[in-house]
């Protein structure tokens, strides 16, 4: 590193401060990042006399992993968490499946209207969600779907933004690929699901990533959707569990626990996807 | 085949000048757009003109809704609530956003110090971004509470224990403390890709012509950058407007914030709507949330030129 810096640097001495400054910088910002997770944790381990203790101890002596056991069966975690999954599947696979269509289609297809159609598309994204709030719940209502995880998931099954970016991956594509499939004698159909969805995986990949920690971590709507208690999410219940729990911090540290873990383990597996979902979003602007 | 081939020879004209369009090729395409286009209608399109046909009703969702014209945007003037609510999001937002640009830029710029181990402090940052707003709520209410670990350390080094969500002078703050660390790490991100692609070249030249780092800073790296930094001005002012998680859980025990302290618009819509069953006016609130927003990002967009580099 230093003979790096003397390479191109005149001044290695100032170079080393901002360097050391830059990693205390970074280190501090780690710190303030994690610590709240860690304290999260510690005191969801903890039995109840223990959480207020003074001085606060980080390490849990003994583990109590009882509060799990209470908020899994207790507070029904368990089902909020295979609600959730359920919900965030469908609606990430809806969302693949209808933008993926769409943009295909206003990437490579020629219709009447599309470029028109295409504005009206990013339009809606300038949509402010609390606009759409109220006409939806009544739309779902009159349609019989309330406190129904049908009603919650049909607004979300598709996405402009996920249309609009996929668009744009399509457009890079090379032509020859098609001409050649239409040649074999494939349809529009058959191109895109033969050609062109295996040569996407990235970026569906992006995009899937993307929709399931949105829908997973989602609130406002499922609040405002699910009325009764065995149908709610994990943000849901976990909201709800103040009301039961108000000051058991070892109950709410676990049931936050239970609710941001699927979360984390997936962005520590498919972390390149996050990240590249986030520089894509930049494209939004 | 001999029709295909015919059309492949057709490819040798510029496709913008093919007027005529292909039959099968046009109806696949209606059918690929379809679906989405089908919810978009009903959950996008229909519910900006819905929206606005309920912002002119009074309706509590027993009865039929009763045109009133515009007596619920009349309302909202008179209504002593809203300046309060109006106060809130627009400190809200103008507290977060350049608070979040400013954290995240500087931790972007340390970042791109060819530091190692950059992507555990990637992860670090990321961590609160990608975790639920809730969680998020309970894991700073814990820590925020009175007797709670934030209270403790300043009592230990003599300050007296802070009611951070409970103080009505303080409580907005702290959730717009904990909005800017939930959020940091996206901006930090977004910052960092936008830094990297300052060509070398040009710092290498300024460094030439004598420009020391602050220099550099200004008139390089600044310019440069300046589309990421609208950018995440925009998402964030925009984002902020329509606040709501944070606040609704964090101030729970007394919905809205004590003395109604961290009720901002979006929170207020949803209590006129789910808990006051006013639909109209909740209605006529979102409608002008909207127009707020789409006249803020307007003057943005406008005053880009000036500021951003690349904008004539």
């Amino acid at each position: 590193m230093a003979n790096l810096s003397v390479e191109r640097q005149p001044k290695p001495g100032s170079q080393r401060i901002i360097k050391v400054a830059s990693y205390a910088l970074l280190v501090l910002g780690a710190l303030l990042s994690i610590l709240p997770f860690l304290w999260m944790i510690s005191t969801s381990l903890k039995p109840a006399e223990l959480v207020f203790s003074t001085p606060p101890r980080w390490i849990p002596n003994p583990v109590e992993w009882e509060n799990y056991t209470t908020v899994l069966s207790k507070v029904n975690f368990a089902k909020y968490g295979f609600n959730t999954l359920k919900i965030t599947l469908i609606v990430t696979f809806g969302q693949l499946l209808t933008c993926s269509l769409a943009g295909y289609a206003f990437a490579r297809l020629r219709f009447p209207g599309r470029d028109v159609l295409f504005v009206g598309y990013l339009a809606t994204m300038m949509i402010p969600f609390q606009v759409m709030l109220i006409p939806n719940f009544i739309t779902i209502r009159r349609l019989g779907l309330v406190d129904s995880h049908l009603g919650l998931v049909l607004p979300q099954l598709t996405s402009a933004f996920g249309v609009f970016l996929l668009r744009q991956f399509f457009l890079s594509f090379p032509s020859e690929l098609e001409d050649a499939a239409k040649l074999d004698g494939c349809n529009p159909l058959q191109t895109f699901y033969l050609i062109i969805l295996p040569l996407s995986k990235p970026i569906l990949a992006t995009l899937a990533v993307m929709t399931f920690q949105n829908i997973w971590n989602d609130f406002l709507w499922p609040l405002v959707m699910l009325s009764s208690e065995p149908k709610r999410t994990l943000a849901v219940g976990l909201s709800y569990l103040i009301g039961q729990y108000s000051t058991d911090w070892q109950i709410l540290m676990a049931g936050s626990v239970l609710t941001v873990l699927p979360i984390i383990l997936l962005f520590f597996i498919a972390q390149k996807s996050f990240v590249e979902s986030i520089k894509l979003s930049g494209l939004k602007g | 085949m001999q029709s295909t081939q015919a059309k492949a020879l057709d490819r040798t004209k510029p496709v913008y000048k093919q007027k005529k369009y292909n039959r099968s090729e046009v109806i696949w395409g209606y059918l690929f757009i379809a679906p989405s286009l089908i919810i978009l209608l009903v959950f996008n399109f229909y519910p900006v003109l819905s929206g606005l046909g309920i912002s002119l009703t009074s309706w509590n969702m027993l009865s039929d809704p009763k045109f009133i014209g515009l007596d619920n945007y009349s309302r909202m003037i008179s209504d002593p609530i809203v300046p309060k609510i109006a106060w809130n999001t627009v400190y809200y937002t103008f507290l977060s956003v350049p608070l979040n640009v400013i954290f995240s830029l500087g931790l972007a710029m340390a970042l791109n110090q060819r530091i190692r181990g950059i992507s555990i402090f990637r992860t670090a940052y990321y961590l609160p971004v990608v975790s639920a707003s809730v969680a998020v709520s309970m894991i700073w209410m814990w820590i925020l509470a009175e007797n709670g670990i934030l209270n403790y350390a300043l009592n230990s080094i003599g300050i007296s224990p802070v009611s951070w969500l409970g103080d009505p002078k303080i409580a907005l703050t702290s959730i717009t403390l904990v909005n800017v660390w939930k959020n940091l790490g996206f901006n930090i991100l977004i910052f960092l890709a936008a830094l990297q692609d300052v060509p070398p070249e040009l710092k290498d030249a300024a460094k030439v012509d004598g420009a020391n780092n602050v220099g550099i800073f200004k008139h390089v790296t600044l310019p440069m950058i300046s589309p990421a930094i609208l950018f995440t001005t925009m998402m964030g002012i925009i984002g902020s407007f329509q606040a709501f998680d944070l606040v609704y859980n964090m101030t729970f025990r007394h919905e809205g914030g004590p003395a109604r302290s961290t009720s901002v618009i979006g929170f207020y819509i949803w209590q006129n709507a789910f808990r006051y069953s006013k639909m109209g006016y909740a209605a006529a609130l979102a409608y002008a949330l909207f127009i707020l927003i789409m006249i803020l990002t307007l003057l943005q967009w406008r005053a880009r030129r000036y500021w951003v580099f690349g904008e004539e």
